[in-house]
């Protein structure tokens, strides 16, 4: 199969083409106008999941492809880049967002549809796909100012006081992590002069050892805030229990997603040396967002203020992943990378399954406080057994996709030699599993708290078939993944080892470039001692 | 001399900025945040060579490619326009917030910061918090409001069997 490489202008002009007539609609008056909106957002996000999976499909068979944005070359204009980490990317956004879809038309209420919540939609995930196809440091940072600005949108659409009062904390924090990125940017370009990612790639490896340090602890906060690490978080829970529930599982699936494929894609491009000299920093991070995140959510009273802690947690395990990619070990260099990718995107499935089961009680019972929950099991019990199943794949029950990320994570830092982060991922997997168990047992266990379920004066959601398929298919998805692992494993493998060949990515954004610049990219195979002293343990 | 000027100013607003973000008010936040992006397109603007009275206009006739090194460099200032165009627009978006939650609750403070007023007798708070309080209301009784006020539950307390 060939692709023109014009094709990869497209996951950004699909979904701005087909928000930007939806807002041609944009009117006060009821309903039809909503419809058509409506009906754009459902083709544009049906067309850009068929667009993802066409350039999946192509990645997975080993292609590459890069398109210089106006034909300017390569190290002056804007270059974007597809492989198989991008596309991996790609389509689990667009798949997230075609399944969240039905849920949002049946729950989302004519206020906030006339406010523009369905082109707002195709925004975001025009901002996440710019994203992950950008090839250029600048433009990265344009793109997540699509991405932020939507999501300020549909996180304070409706304007109750805690909407407010969390959409400030967090507008001011992205804003700042937003700096720091547009910092990095700015340094790149003074130190290496260039922003354009596969020449700061080959320039790196020459700058002094302070440039590089500045540069890459820059990122490492500018991404760590999008991505909600350890002393970056704040943001997350204090925002993501306030909007609609619809919003808190749309931004869970791709907001802190997209901060963590940057730094999965730059650090490994840009500096890979640095994920070894700075693996004690990173490991601590991983550690103590792992730690923290899940002691948090023991102290939490609601569902969305539990699981949203629940996703600060998961990110550590996914910082972890990336800290030992560099390393050698039983699995070669670069295994660490593909089974973090494995487990953002169970994550993804199962995140997103958790925050649409929860909302969906939320919206029927008309509150999501534990204490007030209980007994649900009887009234939707198809629903209380996709939770628990989604419960169990985020603590790693086999057969579920948890279970894979969680093991393959073990054994590569085993294998890696890195025993005390490894016995942390294992106490906070407990830890996990015993807030689940918690959470479920409050909402869907015991005796029922109120014989009538609806107060504030909200309109009753009966849960139908459009809001359990959506969390009946990712959980479907999340136990593919678990059954099926080998495939999924080389789906990962492939991408990882595409994310640390930086010699190929050059190649491919900047083709004129000399063989003695590419030589200095080829990174160092990973040594045997290491290999026969694991293999015993797996 | 002229970047170390300009690295002292960048350095100065940027302190400024986190020292305004950090403090009560919300015009403070406000501010804080304008200052901390134009600390950041300043340093942009530094990262491009500081040369004078040399604008990047090619001549028509006679350009040479080692005349490139001598005009000043125009891309810091399409990057810093760019930047400037999007936080104002951030910026727009977080006065639109801060003057709605002023007409919604009707109050400058974010849940969690009472207790802080009241215990330090901000004389420009603006309202008397003690007012919403029942008498005599000690830190205990003050921090059971704010959560309350955070959770929206004004009479219970949350136990868990």
């Amino acid at each position: 199969m060939t692709l023109h490489p014009t094709v990869l202008a497209l996951p950004v002009a699909l979904p701005l083409i087909f928000g930007a007539l939806g807002m041609l609609f944009q009117s006060a008056r009821p309903p039809r106008r909503v419809r058509v909106q409506q009906a754009f957002t459902g083709i544009g996000l049906g067309a850009n999941l068929v667009l993802a999976l066409v350039l999946l499909i192509y990645a997975l068979n080993g292609g590459r492809l890069a398109y210089q944005m106006g034909l300017w070359p390569a190290p002056f204009g804007i270059s974007v880049y597809l492989d198989a980490l991008t596309a991996i990317m790609l389509a689990m956004v667009g798949l997230l967002s075609v399944v969240i879809f039905p849920f949002a038309l049946a729950t989302i209420d004519a206020e906030r549809a006339r406010a523009g919540f369905f082109p707002m939609m195709l925004f975001l995930l025009m901002g996440a796909n710019g994203a992950f196809i950008t090839g250029d440091l600048f433009n990265l940072y344009v793109f997540y100012e699509v991405l932020l600005m939507s999501s300020f949108v549909m996180l304070t659409l409706g304007g109750t006081p805690s909407q407010i009062n969390g959409g400030i904390r967090y507008v001011v924090l992205n804003l700042m992590g937003s700096m720091m990125l547009l910092l990095a940017a700015g340094i790149t370009y003074g130190t290496l002069g260039t922003l354009n990612m596969a020449h700061i790639a080959v320039r790196m490896g020459q700058a002094p050892y302070l440039v590089q340090a500045v540069i890459a602890g820059l990122l490492l906060i500018a991404f760590g805030a999008k991505a909600a690490t350890f002393p970056l978080f704040f943001w997350l829970p204090s925002s993501y229990h306030t909007p609609h529930p619809v919003v808190t599982a749309i931004f869970s699936g791709v907001l802190t997603k997209v901060g963590m494929y940057s730094m999965f894609r730059t650090f490994p491009l840009f500096f890979p040396w640095l994920l070894n000299d700075w693996q004690p920093m990173l490991m601590t991070v991983a550690g103590l967002t792992m730690v923290i995140g899940v002691l948090g959510a023991f102290a939490q009273p609601t569902i969305r203020r539990l699981l949203s802690f629940h996703i600060i947690s998961q990110i550590g395990y996914m910082v972890m992943g990336l800290a030992v990619a560099m390393t050698p070990s039983a699995f070669g260099v670069g295994f660490g990378l593909a089974l973090a990718i494995l487990f953002l995107m169970h994550n993804q499935l199962v995140k997103t399954a958790l925050l649409l089961g929860g909302g969906a009680v939320e919206l029927e019972m008309g509150t999501g406080k534990l204490n007030e929950l209980g007994g649900l099991v009887k009234q939707m019990p198809v629903q209380a057994t996709l939770f628990l199943v989604a419960a169990f794949s985020l603590a790693g029950f086999p057969p579920t996709s948890g279970f894979i990320g969680k093991l393959g994570l073990l054994e590569v830092t085993f294998s890696a030699g890195q025993w005390v982060i490894a016995a942390v991922s294992i106490v906070v997997s407990l830890l996990t599993t015993m807030s689940m168990i918690r959470l479920w047992q409050y909402v869907f266990w015991g005796k029922p708290h109120r014989a009538q379920p609806l107060q504030h004066g909200r309109t009753p959601h009966q849960a139908t078939l459009m809001t359990t398929a959506p969390v009946a298919i990712l959980v479907a998805l999340s136990l593919l993944i678990g059954v099926a692992a080998q495939p999924a494993l080389d789906m990962v493998q492939v991408a990882a080892n595409q994310a640390i060949d930086r010699a190929g990515y050059v190649q491919v954004v900047n083709p004129e470039l000399t063989a003695t610049d590419l030589k200095s990219l080829q990174t160092p195979p990973a040594t045997s001692a290491v290999q026969t002293g694991a293999d015993s343990g797996g | 001399m002229t970047a170390f000027m300009l690295a002292l100013l960048v350095g100065v607003l940027f302190g400024c900025g986190a020292y305004l973000i950090m403090l009560r008010g919300q015009i403070k936040l406000v501010l804080g945040l304008g200052l901390i992006t134009h600390a950041v397109n300043l340093a942009l603007f530094g990262t491009g060579p500081l040369t004078r009275g040399a604008p990047p206009i090619v001549p028509e006739e006679g350009a040479t490619a080692a005349m490139a090194s001598q005009f000043a460099d125009p891309l810091p200032q399409a990057l810093i326009l760019t930047a400037i165009v999007i936080s104002f627009g951030v910026t727009a978006f977080i006065v639109v917030l801060i003057y709605r939650r002023d007409a919604l609750t009707g109050s400058d403070l974010a849940p969690g910061e009472l207790a802080t007023v009241i215990n330090t007798a901000d004389p420009f708070a603006g309202f008397d918090p003690r007012a919403t309080l029942p008498e005599a209301a000690d830190d205990y009784d003050i921090l059971q409001y704010e959560l309350d006020e955070v959770y929206n539950r004004p009479e219970a307390e949350v136990v868990y069997e």
